[in-house]
């Protein structure tokens, strides 16, 4: 695998690919059964996250939840595949509209029984939660009943069910889109959307590389008891490296949105605040305008830098996902960050 | 020596010498909050007083100069007297001085209410966390923001006042169903069942709508690490209005402790003095939870504490629990600053964990039933 990386996307990064390949012990691994020119009648395994897939034929009927994994499968043009789908944050990407539009959709991910009267051979998802007892139940138990299940191999959880500092790359975004251009027999599709992410990212990554500061972001939503700020688990981290900046509470040790006090935004002091809403369908992120203002109105909050500067920002909840969004997301972040190097 | 009983001869070891003292001690307590409190006569309480409010006064400080940084009283001083706009100065200002005062208001309208309700219903384990008025405040403030889009303090504190006020008659209805009517222990039951009841349905809305209300937890768990100088504008009003009440009817409330028969005939129109405390409580505890969120155990447990140190006669129990009220809470929430540093723990969940002994040492005190 690591060798196949290799030559797609030179050597730096396919050291990255090796070593993240090792930690996680196959979490993302595909393994060609049938000859490694995998050609259309071969049956292929595929692990996703520790669970093995097998992928005789293209699964028919997907129940897709959480927006990451549905924007993937409409980047990847299986919209004709998808039974349902549930769970979006912000507003469904533009281009995607219209594919969207012709979905069953829940808002809320509906009960177990609701998702298997779709008949689903197949689950897509980019969030382990679903398939937990808060969810529709575990991916062994789906099995046993002839479902297979995916999860986004950022999602990986570790034995407490959080996610994995190590799995938060890029790498595994492209690992994501491989197997699923596998599964769905859209490989070409994948390869596609793999040049196009990777080519962005390391035009922004040379750009970067050259930039003498590292401002520092924080995505933070006021809360009635300070700021819930996403932290280091989360892929925004990652995202901020990418465009030459650093998440201000990326030593915070947490994966979903985390609350701190108003004392600690102002200690940590971040150049720049994305303020962003969740969760629903219609939601963009000129919906966070009412908080934005909140931020630079607060009298506790006078001296920060970035209401000095009024670096406090709308933000798309859903841009800072490891998924189909990423690369524009480190584009116009590093066009922000660094104006004098990217553009 | 020789001479000496056996039982004497098993004291003089050290371990036995404690608690034999640990005895005399317990019972030297539990006389004191049976009969005439630990203070006798008026100069010692209110020497006592004076020097439970220096307490307090310390602890206001220590909850100023406590938190994420520490501060210098330099520092606090500088925020009046010497404003250059620096951080700490914004920080004093706008973050520790309004969370200080809300919560001295908080505790106090949560100690008040406390008295109020186990005074009128002459329970003991009466107190707005235990019967579900904190609850009910908190369900209805959620249903004003997600149904009707209320934003500011002001905007809900009316429904908090009507939840409060539901949720009382709901429990006391449901307490009284049955032989024996409102017994302390059948009230406390009803409470828990519509405390529980109220929280779920709170949950529920809280799930379904996240997205107005972000700030779910404080709804669920109380905090003050939001308050602001505007939330306490607000609360204050109201407040001070159950605080009067609450002292007007000190002398009623003694009379009542004597029985219904008596306090009749003393000349206590008891429907009035009821709907009276009725409306302080609603009051005192609807205001307290709009600004800081549903806090448990500090209206149950600070009216006792009271009743211990200063007798039963409630001119005392007032003063009493509106200084060891706010105490206990801005203590609870300094203790939540820094024992998760460098986050906070909601004071309501430090409320509940210093609370929830005191509640089961109070039911396990089948003495205490009848006030």
């Amino acid at each position: 695998m690591a060798v196949t990386v290799a030559t797609r996307q030179g050597l730096r990064t396919a050291s990255v690919a090796a070593i993240t390949t090792l930690l996680v012990a196959g979490c993302a691994a595909t393994d060609g059964n049938g000859g490694s020119d995998g050609g259309e009648q071969a049956t292929e395994t595929i692990t996703s996250c520790g669970v093995e897939i097998t992928t005789d034929e293209a699964p028919e009927r997907v129940f897709a939840a959480y927006q990451p994994a549905i924007e993937m499968a409409y980047a990847l043009g299986i919209e004709d595949r998808l039974v349902a789908t549930a769970f979006i944050n912000n507003e469904i990407l533009e281009e995607y509209a219209g594919a969207h539009a012709g979905q069953p959709f829940y808002e809320r991910v509906p009960s177990r029984e609701t998702v298997l009267s779709y008949e689903p051979d197949f689950i897509l998802t980019s969030a382990y939660r679903l398939y937990t007892e808060e969810g529709i139940g575990s991916r062994d138990g789906l099995a046993a009943i002839g479902v297979d299940t995916w999860l986004s191999a950022v999602a990986c959880p570790d034995a407490d069910g959080e996610r994995m500092a190590e799995l938060q790359s890029m790498d595994n975004v492209y690992s994501d889109l491989r197997q699923l251009g596998e599964i769905f027999d859209v490989r070409e599709r994948a390869d596609e959307l793999i040049a196009e992410f990777s080519g962005t990212i390391e035009r922004v990554e040379e750009a970067v590389a050259q930039a003498n500061h590292e401002p520092t972001l924080a995505i933070a939503r006021p809360d009635s008891d300070g700021f819930r700020v996403t932290g280091g688990l989360d892929f925004s981290t990652e995202i901020f490296e990418m465009a030459g900046g650093r998440n201000a509470f990326g030593d915070l040790d947490v994966s979903g949105p985390h609350t701190v006090s108003t004392e600690e935004l102002i200690k940590r002091d971040p150049d720049y605040i994305l303020v962003d809403t969740c969760c629903g369908p219609e939601l963009t992120p000129s919906d966070a305008e009412e908080d934005v203002e909140a931020i630079m109105n607060d009298p506790a909050l006078a001296n920060l830098t970035a209401v000095s500067e009024g670096t406090v920002l709308e933000f798309g909840f859903p841009d800072r996902w490891a998924g189909v969004r990423a690369a524009s997301t480190v584009e116009s972040l590093a066009e922000m960050l660094h104006p004098d190097l990217v553009g | 020596m020789t001479t000496h009983a056996p039982s004497s001869v098993i004291a003089t070891s050290p371990a036995a010498t404690a608690w034999s003292r640990w005895s005399r001690f317990r019972r030297w307590f539990a006389e004191a909050v049976r009969g005439q409190g630990l203070l006798h006569g008026t100069w010692s309480r209110s020497t006592g007083l004076l020097v439970a409010t220096l307490a307090l006064v310390a602890i206001a400080l220590a909850s100023l100069l406590i938190g994420n940084e520490r501060l210098s009283l330099h520092e606090v001083h500088a925020a009046y007297f010497a404003y250059t706009g620096s951080d700490t100065d914004l920080i004093v200002l706008h973050l520790r001085v309004p969370r200080t005062l809300v919560g001295l208001a908080v505790g106090m309208a949560l100690g008040i209410a406390g008295m109020l309700v186990q005074g009128v219903t002459r329970n003991p384990l009466g107190g707005p966390g235990i019967l579900g008025i904190n609850a009910g405040a908190a369900l209805a403030a959620v249903v004003a923001i997600s149904i009707f889009g209320a934003t500011a303090v002001i905007g809900y504190v009316w429904f908090a006042f009507l939840g409060a006020a539901l949720a009382a008659v709901v429990v006391y209805a449901v307490g009284s169903i049955g032989a024996g009517g409102a017994s302390p222990v059948k009230l406390a039951l009803a409470g828990a069942a519509v405390t529980a009841m109220l929280g779920s349905v709170t949950s529920a809305i809280i799930l379904r709508d996240r997205a107005s209300l972000d700030e779910y937890r404080f709804w669920v768990v109380g905090s003050l690490g939001g308050a602001d100088t505007a939330m306490l504008g607000h609360a204050l009003p109201f407040i001070a209005l159950g605080v009067l009440l609450a002292v007007a009817l000190t002398r009623p409330l003694n009379a009542l402790a004597m029985g219904d028969d008596l306090a009749r005939s003393l000349g206590v129109r008891l429907g009035i003095v009821r709907a009276l405390g009725g409306v302080a409580v609603v009051l005192l505890a609807g205001t307290a939870t709009a600004a800081a969120g549903p806090i448990g155990f500090v209206g149950l447990a600070v009216p006792h504490i009271a009743r211990a140190i200063a007798g039963p006669d409630y001119r005392w129990i007032l003063p009493w629990s509106a200084v060891l009220a706010p105490a206990l809470l801005l203590a609870a929430d300094i203790l939540g600053r820094v024992i998760a540093r460098p986050e906070e723990l909601q004071v309501g969940i430090v409320t509940a964990l210093v609370g929830a002994p005191v509640f089961i040492y109070l039911v396990r005190r089948k003495r205490l039933a009848g006030l």
